[in-house]
């Protein structure tokens, strides 16, 4: 009894450990294929024109339109609050802090996760099961090079260019608030935030935009390429897959939140 | 030998089977024009024209900017046809084409075509014992 449990646990640990190695090992491979100039065919740049067309193209408006909802809102509740405790004086810097830093890549990452992400696990898992990337490997077409690689890099792309226009939207409609609540006028908003904005904040956003985009195409990506061959394990690679992204988006933000505090 | 086990002995061929299906995400041009653009690096453009002037052989330039659900299996058949005779392969190997085309009586009008369209591969068509009589009088040989 205690000895097959004792063996369960090595089994699921072993088991663990080498999908974690394997899941390691495809994305090293991705990262070697995006630095190797051939991978760059015509097809290839025709599917990345495409992947960044349907991925940040697309969702503009809704984009948009969110972004300057949540803008005035959430810098309103955080000027409210700052007010609140008398960091007036602070204000420039944590309206910074919080749209460029935290908000802003993180919930874009969201955003693109459950609309992208999910569709891109859809789509790979789909072609598993049907065989068409069987047609692929028969015809000497690099998976890599051809599929993943254009997602991956149509992920990074998407996520840091929305990024920093969701940085922008929040912090442009942050004036209507200010504006309606404290009376600022437009000179001293833009001043306040141009004294508190760093360069840090700006290479933490590229560089939670750059992690988030090849998190939120990468795992899909895997997770549909482990799909069974019967159209029942299409959903189940979408929720495994969807549950791992989830996962690894807050693990970013939890390191880029402990790095910072270093 | 089973077809399969017997295609996984040969080297240097390109294969027409209900394992190597049409990407569904793609029209029937871009398809066919996929191989030459990753194997051969031609522009999306050329290798398009390519492929169109395929399909135009033999009657089948309307159906270029179809996707594979708006084909019949006889269409999406001799687009996996060409696509095959796109790659640098010497040899294309088609299997059981009765299983593939629903409704296929009769496969003299599948080797006209395949005549129209290929010009110096070798073409070898697998199929099972079964099936023998549906070549009889063809003009290909048959071997057992």
């Amino acid at each position: 009894m205690i000895a097959k449990f004792i063996e369960s646990i090595g089994d699921k640990t072993l088991g663990t450990l080498s999908s974690f190695y394997e899941a390691l090992k495809f994305t090293f491979i991705c990262l070697a294929h995006m630095v190797t100039p051939s991978s760059y065919n015509p097809a290839m740049r025709m599917v990345l024109t495409k992947q960044i067309y349907f991925t940040a193209v697309t969702i503009i408006p809704l984009f948009v339109m969110m972004a300057f909802i949540f803008g005035s809102v959430i810098i309103g509740v955080v000027i409210a609050l700052a007010t609140q405790y008398n960091l007036q004086d602070k204000i420039g810097s944590i309206i910074i802090t919080f749209v460029i830093d935290e908000f802003s890549p993180f919930f874009t990452a969201l955003l693109i996760s459950l609309r992208s992400g999910t569709a891109i696990n859809t789509e790979i898992a789909v072609m598993n099961v049907n065989k068409e990337l069987n047609t692929l490997r028969q015809y000497k077409i690099d998976l890599i090079d051809y599929l993943f690689l254009p997602r991956i890099i149509s992920g990074i792309i998407s996520i840091t260019s929305l990024s920093i226009i969701f940085a922008l939207i929040m912090l442009s409609s942050g004036y209507v608030f200010t504006l309606l609540y404290m009376n600022m006028d437009l000179h001293t908003y833009k001043t306040i935030l141009i004294n508190a904005i760093e360069v840090k904040d700006l290479i933490i956003l590229l560089l939670k935009s750059l992690a988030f985009g090849f998190a939120t195409m990468l795992i899909p990506i895997y997770s549909g390429l482990k799909a069974g061959a019967a159209y029942t394990a299409i959903p189940i690679s979408v929720l495994n897959g969807m549950v791992k992204l989830f996962i690894a988006i807050f693990l970013i933000e939890v390191l880029s939140l402990l790095i910072q505090s270093l | 030998m089973e077809i399969g086990q017997y295609i996984d002995t040969l080297e240097d061929y390109s294969l027409i089977s209900k394992d190597t299906p049409l990407i569904s995400n793609l029209n029937m041009l871009e398809n066919i024009a996929l191989i030459k653009e990753v194997h051969e690096l031609l522009s999306i453009e050329k290798a398009e024209n390519i492929a169109k002037e395929s399909l135009e052989k033999i009657g089948l330039s309307h159906i270029g900017l179809n996707r594979l659900n708006q084909c019949s299996s006889l269409e999406v058949f001799y687009v996996m046809f060409i696509r095959a005779l796109m790659s640098r392969d010497m040899n294309v190997i088609i299997t059981t084409p009765f299983f593939l085309i629903s409704n296929l009586r009769d496969i003299q009008p599948i080797l006209d075509n395949i005549e129209i369209l290929n010009t110096h591969k070798n073409i070898f068509i697998f199929d099972n014992i079964t099936n023998k009589s549906h070549y009889e009088g063809s003009s290909c040989p048959i071997v057992k």
